[in-house]
C-alpha cells in the first residue's frame, strides 16, 4: 500500500491530480440541489452514448450515394450488434433532443438563466442548436428515401431566406442537386466539424456552470451545502442508469426499418421529418404563398431570438414563480402550442405508409418468382437468384435490363420494343424490387398474388386499389358493397352491355372466363 | 529578478504586428475554406428532348413523362430523372414541371379530383399548374414544349 501511495504522491507532486480531482468533483452545491438538477448530466450520458455509437457506426458506413444505403443495410443485417448499435444511435439522438429540451425547461422554471448566469444561457441555446444540426445531418445518411426527401424540403427551407438564401442552399448542396457532393459534405458535417463544436460549447458550458455555481432551488434553503461527489454524482447516475435501460430496450428493437433507397423521380412517396421537427413541419402549412417565409424562418427566428433575450426580458425582482407568473405563463403556453403542433404533424400520417405490398408489388413478387426471370436467375444459372436485398443496381439501369435483359450495359443498343402487358409487368418488377430492397420478405406465390398480376396488367392504369392506380375509373376497393359476382363478371366481360355510355373497354376477349371469374371473386374480397 | 523592461512604443507596436500576422494566418485559412466549400456551379444550357409521342397522351388525365440522362454527380456518373406532365390543350400542348412550388416535394396527379397534390405540406395546384389551395407560392413551373411533326414527338426544353 506505501508502494501504491508513493507512486500517486510522485504523480500528484508532477500532474497535481489531486487538485485536479479536488475541483472537479468537491465542489459545494447549495442545500436542495436535487433530483431536477440531474438533466445536464443526463444530456452529457446521452452525448456520450451518441459519441461511442457513432464512432463505431463510421467504422462500417460509406459516404457515397452508390454505397450509403448498402452499408446502412449491411450493418443492421450483418454487422455482430449492428441492430442495437444503430438502435442506439437512432433512439440516443431523440434522448438527447429530449433531455435538451426539460433541462431547458428546468432552467427556465428555476428562474437559472438570471444575472449573472445570461450568457450561459444563451450558450446552452447555442448547444441545443448544435444538437439539431447533429440531427438534421445525421438524418441524409442512410440515403433512403426518408432522408432524401427530408434534405429537399431543408434544402428548399433555407433558400427561403432573405438575401443568402441561394447562397446558403447552395452551400449545403454541395453543387446543383443534392447527390454525392451533399452527403460527404453533410458526413463531414456530422463527424468532423460538429462534434468539435460540440466539445468546445459544453467546455464552455460547464466553466461558466463552475464559475457561477449551481443556482440551486428556487427559494434558498437552509441545510448543510454538501459535496457534488458523491451525493450529486449518485442521482446523476441513478438517472443514467434507468434512462440507458430504457434506451437499451427501445434500441434492441433496432432503429427503424431502411426505405428503399434515395429516388429523386419517385411520386408516390410522401416525406416526413424526425419527430423533432415535426411541429416545425405542420407550422409550414399554416402559411401559404408568399407568407410561407413567416412560418419557415420568421416564427422560430422569432421565438429563438425571444428565448435568447429571455435574461434581459426577465425583470422580476426575484426567481420567485409568482414574480415571474406572466413570463412562465407565456413559455408554457409556447410549449403547449409546440406540443399542439408536433402532435397534429405525427397525426397527419401518410396514407400509404402501410407495411403489406400493395397490389403492384404483389404482381412484381409473384412475376419474380414465376416469371422468365428464374431462367437465368437461378443457383445454377449464369446469374445467381435474385436477392432484392442485394440488388445494388440503380432503378433505371434495371428498367433497361428488365426490357432487354442482354443489354447489361445500358446503352449499347436500343430496346426491343415490348408490348403493353410486358410494360406493366416491369413496373410490377421494380416496385417489388424496390420494396424487397428494403428488406420486407418476398410473399409467397399464391392465387392472390397470380390475380394482383393479372389486376396489375390490365386493370391498375384506371382503377386505383389502396395507395396506388389510376383514376380514370372508381376505386375497386369494396366493390362487393355495390355489385355481386355475376354483375361483376358482367362488368368485366362486356361493360357497353352494362352501361351502353361508359368509357370502360371489354376483357371478354382479352381475358378467359376462368380468369375473369377468379378475377371477380378475387375484387370482391379487397 | 525581473525583465529588462521594454519601451511601450515598442512593446504596442509588437503586439499590433503579432495580431496582424494572425489575423492574416486566420484569413488565409478562411479563404481557402470558403473557396473549397463554395461549390463550382455549371451552368447546364437548356435543349430539347423528347418526352412523349404525341399518341400517348390520355384523354382525361395528363402524361406522366420521366425524363432520364446522364448527369455527373461529383465524382460519379449517375442518371439525374426530371418528371413532366403534359396535357393537350386545344390544339397546342402544356408542360408543367412536377416539383411542388413550395419545398420542392414532387406532386402527383388526382384523377380523382382533377388536381395536381403535394404529399409534403399539402399543397393543391389545378389542371393549369395554378394554386388551387396550400402553401405554395406561385402555380407550377411551366416548360416549353412543342411538337416535333417528323417524329410525333412532343419535346421539351429542359
Amino acid at each position: 500500500m506505501r508502494g501504491m501511495a508513493g507512486i500517486f504522491d510522485w504523480l500528484d507532486h508532477r500532474t497535481g491530480f489531486r487538485t485536479l480531482r479536488h475541483h472537479l468533483l468537491d465542489e459545494k452545491l447549495p442545500a436542495g440541489t436535487g433530483w431536477w438538477f440531474t438533466f445536464g448530466s443526463l444530456l452529457l450520458f446521452g452525448l456520450t452514448i451518441q459519441i461511442i455509437t457513432g464512432t463505431l457506426l463510421a467504422m462500417f458506413y460509406a459516404p457515397t450515394p452508390d454505397h450509403a444505403w448498402d452499408s446502412v443495410r449491411y450493418i443492421t443485417t450483418e454487422v455482430r450488434g449492428g441492430q442495437l448499435l444503430r438502435g442506439l444511435h437512432h433512439w440516443g439522438a431523440s434522448l438527447v433532443v429530449v433531455t435538451a429540451v426539460l433541462h431547458l425547461i428546468r432552467v427556465v422554471f428555476f428562474g437559472s438563466y438570471r444575472a449573472p448566469r445570461e450568457l450561459n444561457w444563451v450558450v446552452g441555446l447555442v448547444l441545443l442548436h448544435v444538437i439539431l444540426a447533429f440531427g438534421l445531418t445525421g438524418y441524409l445518411l442512410p440515403w433512403d428515401q426518408r432522408a432524401y426527401w427530408a434534405t429537399v424540403v431543408t434544402i428548399n427551407i433555407s433558400k427561403l431566406m432573405p438575401v443568402v438564401g441561394e447562397t446558403v442552399a447552395n452551400l449545403l448542396r454541395g453543387g446543383p442537386d443534392i447527390g454525392a457532393m451533399t452527403l460527404t459534405r453533410w458526413y463531414a458535417v456530422h463527424v468532423l466539424v460538429l462534434p468539435p463544436v460540440l466539445f468546445g460549447l459544453i467546455g464552455l458550458h460547464l466553466y461558466l456552470m463552475r464559475r457561477h455555481g449551481i443556482s440551486g432551488p428556487i427559494t434558498p434553503q437552509t441545510g448543510e451545502s454538501r459535496s457534488f461527489f458523491p451525493y450529486q454524482a449518485g442521482r446523476d447516475l441513478t438517472v443514467a442508469l434507468v434512462v440507458g435501460i430504457a434506451l437499451a430496450a427501445l434500441a434492441w428493437q433496432g432503429a427503424p426499418a431502411l426505405e428503399p433507397p434515395a429516388d429523386p423521380t419517385s411520386s408516390d412517396y410522401i416525406p416526413r421529418p424526425e419527430w423533432y421537427f415535426l411541429g416545425l413541419f405542420e407550422l409550414l402549412k399554416y402559411f401559404p404563398g408568399k407568407l410561407e417565409i413567416v412560418g419557415a424562418i420568421i416564427l422560430p427566428g422569432v421565438v429563438m431570438t425571444l428565448l435568447a433575450l429571455l435574461p434581459w426580458l426577465d425583470r422580476a425582482r426575484t426567481r420567485g414563480l409568482r414574480d415571474r407568473r406572466w413570463l412562465l405563463m407565456t413559455f408554457a403556453a409556447g410549449l403547449v402550442a409546440i406540443t399542439t403542433l408536433t402532435v397534429l404533424g405525427a397525426m397527419d400520417k401518410p396514407v400509404s405508409s402501410g407495411d403489406g405490398w400493395n397490389v403492384r408489388e404483389q404482381a412484381g413478387a409473384v412475376l419474380l418468382q414465376t416469371g422468365s426471370c428464374a431462367t437465368c436467375h437461378d443457383p445454377d444459372g449464369v446469374a445467381g437468384p435474385v436477392d432484392p436485398v442485394r440488388v445494388s443496381r440503380p432503378r433505371s439501369w434495371v428498367a433497361s435490363h428488365l426490357v432487354d435483359p442482354e443489354m447489361i450495359a445500358p446503352g449499347l443498343r436500343p430496346a426491343p420494343v415490348a408490348d403493353q402487358n410486358a410494360q406493366h409487368d416491369r413496373d410490377a418488377l421494380l416496385a417489388a424490387l424496390a420494396r424487397g430492397r428494403s428488406g420486407s420478405p418476398l410473399p409467397e406465390v399464391n392465387d392472390d398474388g397470380r390475380m394482383a398480376v393479372v389486376f396489375n396488367r390490365h386493370c391498375l392504369r384506371c382503377h386505383v386499389m389502396g395507395p396506388i392506380g389510376g383514376t380514370e375509373g372508381p376505386s375497386l376497393i369494396g366493390v362487393g358493397a355495390k355489385i355481386n359476382e355475376a354483375g361483376l363478371i358482367r362488368q368485366i366481360t362486356a361493360p357497353l352491355d352494362v352501361k351502353p355510355t361508359g368509357e370502360m373497354p371489354a376483357f371478354g376477349d382479352k381475358l378467359s372466363s376462368d380468369d375473369i371469374a377468379a378475377l371477380a371473386r378475387w375484387l370482391l374480397r379487397k | 529578478m525581473c525583465e529588462s523592461p521594454v519601451p511601450e512604443p515598442r512593446r504596442s507596436f509588437l503586439t499590433r504586428l503579432v495580431v496582424a500576422g494572425a489575423a492574416l494566418i486566420g484569413a488565409g485559412v478562411a479563404g481557402l475554406a470558403g473557396a473549397v466549400v463554395t461549390p463550382r456551379t455549371r451552368a447546364t444550357a437548356k435543349r430539347w428532348r423528347p418526352a412523349a409521342s404525341m399518341f400517348d397522351l390520355p384523354p382525361n388525365a395528363p402524361f406522366v413523362a420521366t425524363l432520364t440522362e446522364r448527369h455527373a454527380d461529383g465524382w460519379h456518373q449517375t442518371r439525374k430523372e426530371s418528371v413532366v406532365f403534359i396535357d393537350k390543350v386545344g390544339d397546342g400542348y402544356r408542360a408543367l414541371s412536377a416539383t411542388c412550388t413550395h419545398l420542392g416535394c414532387r406532386v402527383a396527379w388526382d384523377g380523382a379530383e382533377s388536381r395536381y397534390k403535394c404529399p409534403c405540406h399539402g399543397g393543391i395546384f389545378d389542371r393549369t399548374g395554378a394554386v388551387v389551395s396550400g402553401p405554395p407560392p406561385r402555380g407550377l413551373d411551366t416548360i416549353a414544349v412543342r411538337l416535333n411533326p417528323e417524329t410525333a414527338d412532343l419535346e421539351v426544353e429542359i
